[in-house]
């Protein structure tokens, strides 16, 4: 994470100094002139750029941007042209503003730095607070505040929804489509949270905070349900180990597990809540199915 | 009686002619050796009389059988070989190892028994081994390895024994000590075929020579037929000069 | 003293084994353990035990075991101390072959994909490695097995370069460490009758190597047949070391120290050396297997194959120091 930041605050810094000698004009120059171009290289700035600007202002969005278990405007993004992240399609199409991920290839970075294009670095948010930060961040610098803070409002009336259900949260193991368990303060953790679900794989029995949850402590854990990332195709991977062990077969399989795309979890955008929403109604349903304790959970669970 | 006889035996190796219409007749109870220079193709006509290399063109024949028609594992039994400074790669103690002489005869799968004990003390004694019986062989000086390897190949009693440069890396002492011991053999009626390259010790102690030059046979017959000044001379390309003392032949070389 | 040697390595497997039943996340009395076969089948007990630390303990075992076994084998057979599975590139074979089994779906279209690729990448590279080296020594057979080992690692960088599951780096990466966590019944009985063929085929070579002690040259002279004996072995390790590594990754070190640490024990004789190397094979796997599972560093759990490196690297130099003042 230090790093994350530390890589933040050097681009700031080199963003800053290009600034003063930058041989292209300032995007603030032109944009008195006609409204900025925004060019997206990451799948989560993909769907704040489509959902806050109108399709003729995308000069073009990340290749990810199609897949519909990785994007929520995956629909929109059908008619918008796509780019690698490489810095020769940035010079080609010659956007006004580059809205680039922490994890943005820091080559591309650099060269584009060089070349003195505006880049805005967006934060990966993992809780609600900051999904409302970055969306007026975008929302500011592609000037469209007001549908920035229509995006909030209709997330916030959401989470009150949500916030009004009162039930006990129901015990859960999640992991994402890679087998990965869901980690502590994670956007996974988030929704699984605000949808009602408590995730078992982050207290012990567990013992890897990093990593696949493993099927020993799955049993002693008895989780009612599992939740499981499931990808547009699933790509057989280790994952199939846990996934597909005899016993998460026989006692999890069918109706006690929920399978979710990652769209639900891999991008903190204002339709986090939308997906924590939808979850919910997945969980309430598949508990009704699970009400039998598992033949090996103890204590009644 | 075992003899053993090369029919007209040629080999021809990636294009190379290395054998060209080799007769020779090695005879049960006789020493043999078979000298010639460098590269004369020595090793090579040994390893076909062993039956471990195929000849291009010929045949060879164990007591009028062609060898080629002889099992695996009855020509094991048969004849013994030691190629060129015969070595062990585990410090197996040299008991073991001239146990080893025995694999042909061994029933399958199973350790040796017990019966074997008598012929590998033997063999040890033979080769004056009974005190480092329990010596790993890789601890072995180079004469000691020499008589623990003679006794592995001795400890089964073939009727033939070909052994490759006995003397390679002895010192005098050892070599004639070497020599000696496959003299002993041929006098106990067996049929002996020595490659070597010390041409005293040969003269000294065997009985027949087979000498190759270039993959030819130059001569072939005994010790006092083909062993002149000339045939030597002719043999190495030096000039070799005999002479007779109470001890035997001596041979000297001329620069 | 040497007729103690199998019997008690085999009491130890069984002290070792018992303990791979009772150990792990949550450590289960012996009484728990005993209760779970007289218990309901379902209870945690039972579960854990019979379908979890059951098949672990057996794949420890079984994987162990041929390891030993076949690097006792191929260190008779190449008359080298530091002859293990790994050098004549079945296990890179097996890896490739294993990679492109998951990565590229055939373990989706049906479940024995993953063994079998493992095992037609060992056959594949063990046949390359001989046909390289026909004709030639130990040492060209050797060379050969480094010059496939390379071709596999490459084969298998540009599996991972073209895989479609964008995590399969740091999947591929992980697995090539080696582990047995969450393997199950169906490992077992995938494996199982590979190993076991490519066990019987190394152990019938007892004889052979035997002979090959003195050399490929005596051998022969003996009776031998010095060929087909290579073959044997070769497709033993390829049947044997593929299924392993194709059920638990790689797994290196253990065929290399298993034989030297029972060969001082049986006075070097390489048949004699092969069943305690497999026994000694299986009670390091199976203790290592133990311990990856109590052994954590913030919370991750070090890899079977990565224990075991550390564990037999620091070996290998000893072995090397060793190996060079003894033929100095």
């Amino acid at each position: 994470m230090t790093g994350g930041r530390l890589l933040a605050v050097v681009t700031l810094l080199v963003q800053l100094m290009l600034a003063g000698c930058a041989a292209r004009p300032a995007p603030a120059a032109r944009f008195s002139e006609r409204p900025i171009r925004v060019m997206s290289m990451n799948q989560c700035t993909d769907q704040l750029a489509l959902a806050l600007l109108p399709p003729e202002r995308i000069v073009s969005v990340s290749w990810l941007a199609r897949d519909p278990t990785g994007s929520v405007m995956a629909k929109a993004a059908r008619n918008i042209a796509i780019n690698h992240a490489l810095a020769e399609e940035v010079v080609r199409q010659n956007p006004d503003l580059i809205l680039v991920g922490a994890f943005t290839n820091p080559a591309t970075r650099a060269a584009l730095d060089r070349l003195g294009y505006p880049m805005m670095e967006v934060a990966d948010p993992q809780d609600f607070e900051g999904i409302r930060a970055i969306t007026r961040q975008v929302a500011k610098a592609v000037d469209e505040q007001a549908r920035g803070e229509e995006l909030i409002a209709a997330m916030d009336r959401r989470l009150a929804q949500l916030a009004r259900d009162r039930r006990p949260l129901i015990r859960v193991a999640a992991w994402d489509s890679a087998g990965f368990a869901a980690q502590p303060n994670s956007l996974y953790e988030t929704v699984l949270k605000t949808a009602g679900a408590v995730n078992v794989t982050n207290a012990p029995p567990f013992v890897t905070t990093v990593g696949r949850p493993d099927v020993e402590a799955l049993l002693h854990a008895a989780p009612r349900l599992i939740v499981r990332g499931v990808g547009r195709n699933e790509k057989p991977g280790l994952h199939d180990n846990v996934d597909r062990h005899p016993l998460v077969r026989r006692y999890w399989d069918g109706g006690r597990t929920i399978a979710i795309p990652p769209v639900y979890y891999v991008c903190g955008t204002p339709f986090a809540a939308e997906a924590a929403w939808q979850l919910r109604q997945q969980l309430r349903a598949a508990e009704v199915q699970a009400r039998k304790p598992l033949p090996f959970a103890q204590g009644g669970r | 009686m075992s003899a053993l006889v090369l029919d007209n035996v040629s080999l021809v190796r990636s294009g190379r002619d290395v054998l060209t219409g080799i007769d020779a007749r090695f005879d049960a109870g006789r020493l043999t050796v078979v000298i010639g220079p460098n590269g004369a193709g020595k090793s090579s006509m040994l390893d076909i009389a062993s039956g471990l290399l195929q000849p291009s063109g010929g045949r060879v024949l164990l007591d009028d059988q062609p060898l080629a028609r002889l099992s695996r594992r009855d020509l094991a039994r048969r004849r013994a070989y030691l190629p060129q400074r015969a070595t062990v790669d585990w410090p197996i103690s040299v008991e073991r190892v001239v146990a080893l002489g025995l694999t042909p005869t061994l029933p399958a799968f199973r350790d040796v028994p017990a019966s074997f004990g008598p012929a590998i003390d033997a063999a040890l004694e033979a080769c004056d081994l009974l005190a480092l019986r329990d010596r790993p062989a890789t601890s072995l000086s180079g004469g000691e390895l020499a008589r623990a390897m003679l006794a592995r190949a001795i400890v089964g009693d073939p009727e033939m024994l070909i052994v490759d440069e006995p003397t390679a890396g002895l010192d005098p002492r050892h070599a004639i000590d070497a020599v000696r011991r496959l003299r002993a053999r041929a006098d106990a009626g067996r049929t002996v075929i020595v490659a070597i390259h010390d041409l005293q010790l040969a003269l000294r102690y065997a009985d027949a020579i087979v000498a190759l030059k270039d993959g030819h046979l130059l001569a072939h017959g005994p010790v006092a037929q083909v062993a002149s000044a000339a045939t030597l001379s002719e043999l190495y390309d030096v000039e070799v000069r005999l002479s007779c003392d109470e001890s035997g032949i001596t041979v000297a070389f001329r620069e | 003293m040497r007729r103690m040697l199998i019997p008690g390595l085999t009491i130890l497997l069984l002290v070792a084994a018992l303990l791979s039943l009772l150990a792990g996340t949550f450590w289960l009395s012996p009484a728990e353990a005993l209760e779970s076969f007289t218990g309901g089948r379902e209870s945690l007990s039972a579960l854990i035990i019979g379908d979890i630390r059951l098949p672990r303990t057996l794949l420890a075992v079984m994987i162990g075991a041929i390891l030993g076994l076949n690097g006792a084998a191929l260190q008779g057979l190449l008359r080298n101390p530091l002859a293990e599975p790994g050098l004549l590139g079945v296990s890179a074979g097996a890896s490739l072959g294993a990679v492109v089994a998951i990565y590229y779906g055939f373990t989706a279209s049906f479940s024995l994909a993953a063994p079998v690729f493992g095992l037609v990448g060992g056959f594949v590279t063990a046949g390359l490695g001989l046909l390289l080296a026909r004709g030639g020594g130990t040492l060209s057979l050797i060379l050969a097995g480094t010059a496939v080992t390379s071709m596999a690692a490459a084969g298998v960088s540009l599996a991972l370069n073209l895989a479609p599951n964008p995590f399969a780096a740091y999947e591929i990466t992980n697995w090539l460490m080696g582990s047995l966590a969450d393997r199950s019944w169906d490992h077992v009985r995938l494996a199982a009758p590979f190993v076991i063929v490519g066990a019987t085929l190394l152990l019938v070579s007892g004889r052979a190597l035997d002979a090959l002690a003195l050399g490929e040259v005596q051998a022969e002279s003996l009776g031998i047949a010095v060929g087909r004996t290579r073959l044997l072995i070769l497709t033993g390790t390829a049947l044997g070391v593929g299924a392993a590594t194709a059920v638990a990754g790689a797994i290196g070190f253990v065929g290399l120290i298993a034989p030297h640490l029972v060969r001082p024990l049986v006075g070097h004789r390489p048949a004699r050396t092969l069943v305690p190397a497999a026994l000694a094979g299986a009670i390091l796997t199976t203790l290592a297997d133990v311990a990856t599972r109590l052994l954590s560093v913030n919370g991750t759990n070090i890899s079977l194959g990565v224990f075991i490196s550390l564990i037999g690297a620091p070996f290998f130099l000893w072995l090397v120091l060793h190996v060079r003042r003894r033929t100095a």
